[in-house]
């Protein structure tokens, strides 16, 4: 079959008007009436595919030059939302008509391509219009600009203020801007915004590019717009819970916003559209999922500030509780938390009783947080570290738990102590509230003492042993008890009940005889006071004594102390006095320790002091001869030097006793020309009490060292038979020779210790983990 | 100038006056009490035998019933209290 020329002419021209494309334009009359002719021409001619092909060609290269440039040329950087605003909204309305006026043709291609019969796909899709679409996202993308972003935030923007004023209405008040769209209330904006809003998402939706253009634009606003939520919402305040309040927000404003951008302006998608509820439930899940993020992100950056304000700021640490359950910060709030804790007090520059607050109150949060202690543990180990190398951390406990009045949260503690062991003991580990421990937690220990150690045992933990802890107890006890006369025993006796509660009655029998002893000696020394002899002696000034029994104090530290002679003999009755009182028994004096009233009179004005025993002895000499060397001083007081010359500044203090040439010192008296400065007003007549504050009491430190030397002839005799030992291997053997008596059980660290001072002293050596005697 | 002394407050630790450190039979310091006692001193008192042995009076007693004969557990020696 052949044609004519001019047939071929005018069918070209019928095929050129149905599909105007191949001329490069887009617009055409061509009815359907008029199309089926043209087709049975294509038909006719056999040559359906290629013009197909030949049209799709046209349609790529028309997309690709035309429609995806003029789309692209409004996505520019913009400096106001509002205009981005409408560029994008033009833009959107520009493609969404260009891909319209390609409809006719299109319905005239797929009668074509249905012609074809070769069942080729078009751009990967089954039918025309699909392969259409896929084409002109492929196209768009394929020319994706830099700064497309831009306008479609500021898009997103303006509209999402609208909805969130919408839910927020209250403070509106007499604002004469609209917060919704910023301008005037008169001239508001906010019903246009809303429309516009609605009809470019359904045309972004139709083309199917609402997930491609603006998916991560939305993602990333909406969780900047989160963020910005929660820190004005929650930054700072902690003693309101913001959980509810936040998710109540995600639902009502974000959710409800993000759902009419997906359903075209509809608050709810049709049950059936399966994909959008889908979608939606996705984006959901993933922007609670966020909220939570953010919100423990936030807490747990200023959770040191939660802790501090604990229990007021429990409803923070109630929301954190629910946060850690929805997302994965435990670790991440363990390390924050302990860098905090490490730069915020563990410094030099915060005193122990700040430490030791701040620890009770870090244990109460997070005991709260999680009752597993799991978290408690790992975060408060370097506290624990620190504070155990601070030498005041015993001491401080212990005056913090005596300490009376408010503010003593360890008081406070041991109360609530001694009232729990009152009620039903066996109620904290019931059954019903028991919980398996978290993954995280340290398997090698046991969950219930994790869960049973209360405040006090984990401060007094902290030091490593009970029993250093009550033997500092003692050590406090006792100088308080040897420097207060007047001593409320029935105080300090209240606080043992309860101290005895909280540690067991063998460790602090040793206290309760102690202040035995002191209420034993008000009784016998008012006895010994109506001794004729005591009588006589008393006529020039009482003597007083504290008896003690010896074994049950803690060691006093060894000073030499020779008392003046008229005092001896007092001493010397008191003791004959006692020896009647009491028989086979004597006593034994301790001349430096105990306090002595005086009176210095110097010139016209009296000073009343009570000083040490030392310092009395001291200006007593000075009264019998105003020049001493420190020499001379050391001959009659039998004081070491060193000790005389530190402790003679008492009275040089005093303005008594001057330096007048090195160790040479003379008193300073009214007498002659130079006259004492304590003629000054504030000194006279004062009751000035002596401010050696120093304890008598051997220290911690030293009684324990005493107390392992005990274990040393174990030990030489050991490494003398069996050579070389590790240290786990001699703890153990010591174990078995360890007698019940207290303070010789000792831990594996303190038996460390001790055995570095041995291999410092070069009495031991340790040599690739084993103790070794040196070779002599 | 003048000082003049208005009270002296010594400080002393009592002891029993015996010519050992330890009780024998307990092996705790005299000066400490018995292992049945919590107060030493008036509360677990020593008694002295007329061997002129030493014990806390807890401790003797408890011997004493438990053996057939009565002696001292130093010296063997029959036990008399000495009231001395
Ligand atoms: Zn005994
Ligand atoms: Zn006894
Ligand atoms: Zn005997």
């Amino acid at each position: 079959m052949s044609y004519k020329k001019e047939d071929l002419k005018i069918y070209w021209s019928k095929i050129n008007y149905a599909f105007p494309i191949l001329n490069d334009t887009i617009f055409s009359d061509c009815g359907n009436a008029e199309y089926e002719e043209i087709q049975q021409i294509i038909v006719g001619l056999g040559i359906q595919i290629k013009i197909r092909d030949l049209v799709l060609l046209h349609i790529e290269k028309y997309l690709r030059q035309h429609v995806a440039p003029s789309f692209w040329s409004k996505f520019v950087k913009v400096e106001e939302d509002e205009k981005g605003f409408q560029l994008f909204k033009s833009a959107v309305n520009d493609l969404y008509d260009a891909v319209a006026n390609f409809s006719g043709m299109l319905q005239r291609l797929t009668i074509l391509n249905n012609s074809c019969n070769d069942s080729k796909p078009i751009y990967a899709e089954k039918d025309v219009i699909s392969g259409f679409k896929q084409l002109v996202r492929a196209t768009l993308l394929s020319q994706l600009p830099l700064d497309f972003q831009v306008i479609i935030e500021s898009f997103y923007k303006v509209s999402f203020n609208v909805f969130d004023n919408e839910y927020d209405k209250e403070d509106m008040g007499e604002d004469v801007t609209c917060s919704g769209c910023l301008n005037e209330c008169s001239d508001c904006n906010c019903m246009y915004i809303v429309k516009v809003f609605h009809e470019t998402n359904k045309k972004l939706m139709e083309l199917q590019l609402l997930e491609r253009l603006t998916g991560q634009v939305l993602t990333n606003f909406i969780q900047m717009r989160i963020e910005s939520h929660i820190q004005k919402l929650c930054n700072g305040t902690f003693d309101k819970s913001h959980i509810g309040f936040l998710e109540t927000w995600l639902d009502t404003t974000v959710m409800s916003w993000l759902t009419r951008i997906y359903c075209g302006g509809s608050s709810k998608p049709s049950p059936d559209d399966k994909n959008t509820l889908n979608a939606i439930l996705k984006f959901k899940q993933k922007l609670s999922y966020f909220l939570y993020h953010s919100y423990t992100k936030l807490r747990i950056d200023e959770l040191f500030n939660i802790i501090i304000e604990y229990p007021d700021s429990q409803p923070a640490v109630d929301d954190i509780k629910i946060c850690l359950e929805k997302t994965d910060l435990r670790s991440t709030l363990c390390k924050n938390l302990q860098s905090a804790l490490e730069t915020r007090l563990l410094h030099p520059g915060v005193n122990t009783p700040d430490i030791l607050t701040a620890y009770v109150t870090t244990i109460r949060a997070l005991r709260h947080l999680d009752p597993s202690g799991v978290i408690l543990e790992t975060v408060t180990k370097p506290v624990r570290n620190y504070l155990r190398n601070r030498d005041d951390t015993v001491r401080s406990v212990v005056s913090s738990l005596t300490e009376e009045g408010a503010g003593s949260e360890l008081a406070e503690e041991l109360v609530k102590f001694a009232a729990e062991t009152d009620g039903d003991s066996d109620k904290d580990e019931a059954w019903d509230e028991w919980n398996p421990d978290p993954v995280d937690a340290d398997p090698t220990v046991d969950s219930s003492d994790r869960r049973a150690n209360d405040i006090i045992s984990m401060l007094v933990n902290v030091y490593g042993s009970k029993e250093l802890f009550v033997n500092e107890y003692r050590t406090l006890l006792a100088d308080r008890l040897l420097a207060q006369n007047a001593i409320n025993t029935e105080k300090e006796i209240r606080y043992l009940e309860l101290l005895k509660l909280r540690f067991g009655e063998s460790q602090l029998h040793y206290c309760e005889v102690m202040l035995k002893d002191i209420s034993d000696s008000k009784r016998i020394n008012a006895l010994i006071q109506q001794d004729k002899e005591i009588e006589i002696l008393n006529k020039k000034f009482t003597s007083n004594a504290m008896i003690l029994s010896a074994q049950f104090w803690p060691p006093f530290k060894d000073e030499s102390l020779e008392l003046p002679e008229q005092i001896k003999r007092h001493f010397e009755a008191y003791t004959k006095s006692f020896e009647g009182l009491k028989g086979n028994r004597t006593l034994s004096w301790k001349p430096h320790l105990g306090n002595v009233n005086i009176e210095i009179e110097i010139g016209d004005k009296k000073l009343d002091l009570t000083v040490s025993p030392f310092n009395a002895t001291m200006i007593m000499y000075f009264q019998d001869k105003p020049e001493w060397s420190i020499d001379e001083l050391h001959q009659v007081m039998k004081v070491p030097v060193t000790v005389l010359r530190r402790k003679i500044t008492y009275w040089q203090s005093m303005g008594l006793i001057t330096e007048k040439t090195t160790d040479h010192f003379v008193l300073v008296d009214g007498s002659d020309g130079n006259k004492p400065n304590v003629a000054s007003n504030q000194v006279q007549e004062m009751i000035c009490e002596d401010d050696e504050t120093e304890s008598v009491m051997a220290s911690a430190h030293d009684q324990r060292e005493g107390e392992l030397q005990v274990f040393w002839s174990y030990i030489v005799g050991m490494l003398t038979n069996l050579d070389s030992l590790p240290l786990d291997r001699i703890h153990q053997m010591l174990k078995m020779f360890a007698s019940q008596a207290p303070g010789t059980e000792c831990s594996l660290q303190e038996l460390r210790q001790f055995l570095d001072t041995k291999v410092r002293t070069h009495q031991l050596v340790l040599q690739g983990g084993m103790y070794k005697l040196p070779k002599t | 100038m003048k000082v003049t002394v208005k009270s002296w407050t010594g400080v002393a630790t009592w002891r029993w006056v015996a010519n050992d450190d330890n009780c024998g039979i307990c092996r705790m310091p005299f000066d400490s009490c018995c292992p049945d006692c919590k107060l030493p001193g008036d509360d677990c008192p020593l008694v002295w035998g007329a061997c002129s042995h030493c014990f806390h009076i807890h401790c003797i007693v408890k011997w004493l019933h438990s053996q057939p004969q009565q002696q001292c557990p130093m010296c063997r020696q029959d036990w008399k209290f000495n009231n001395k």
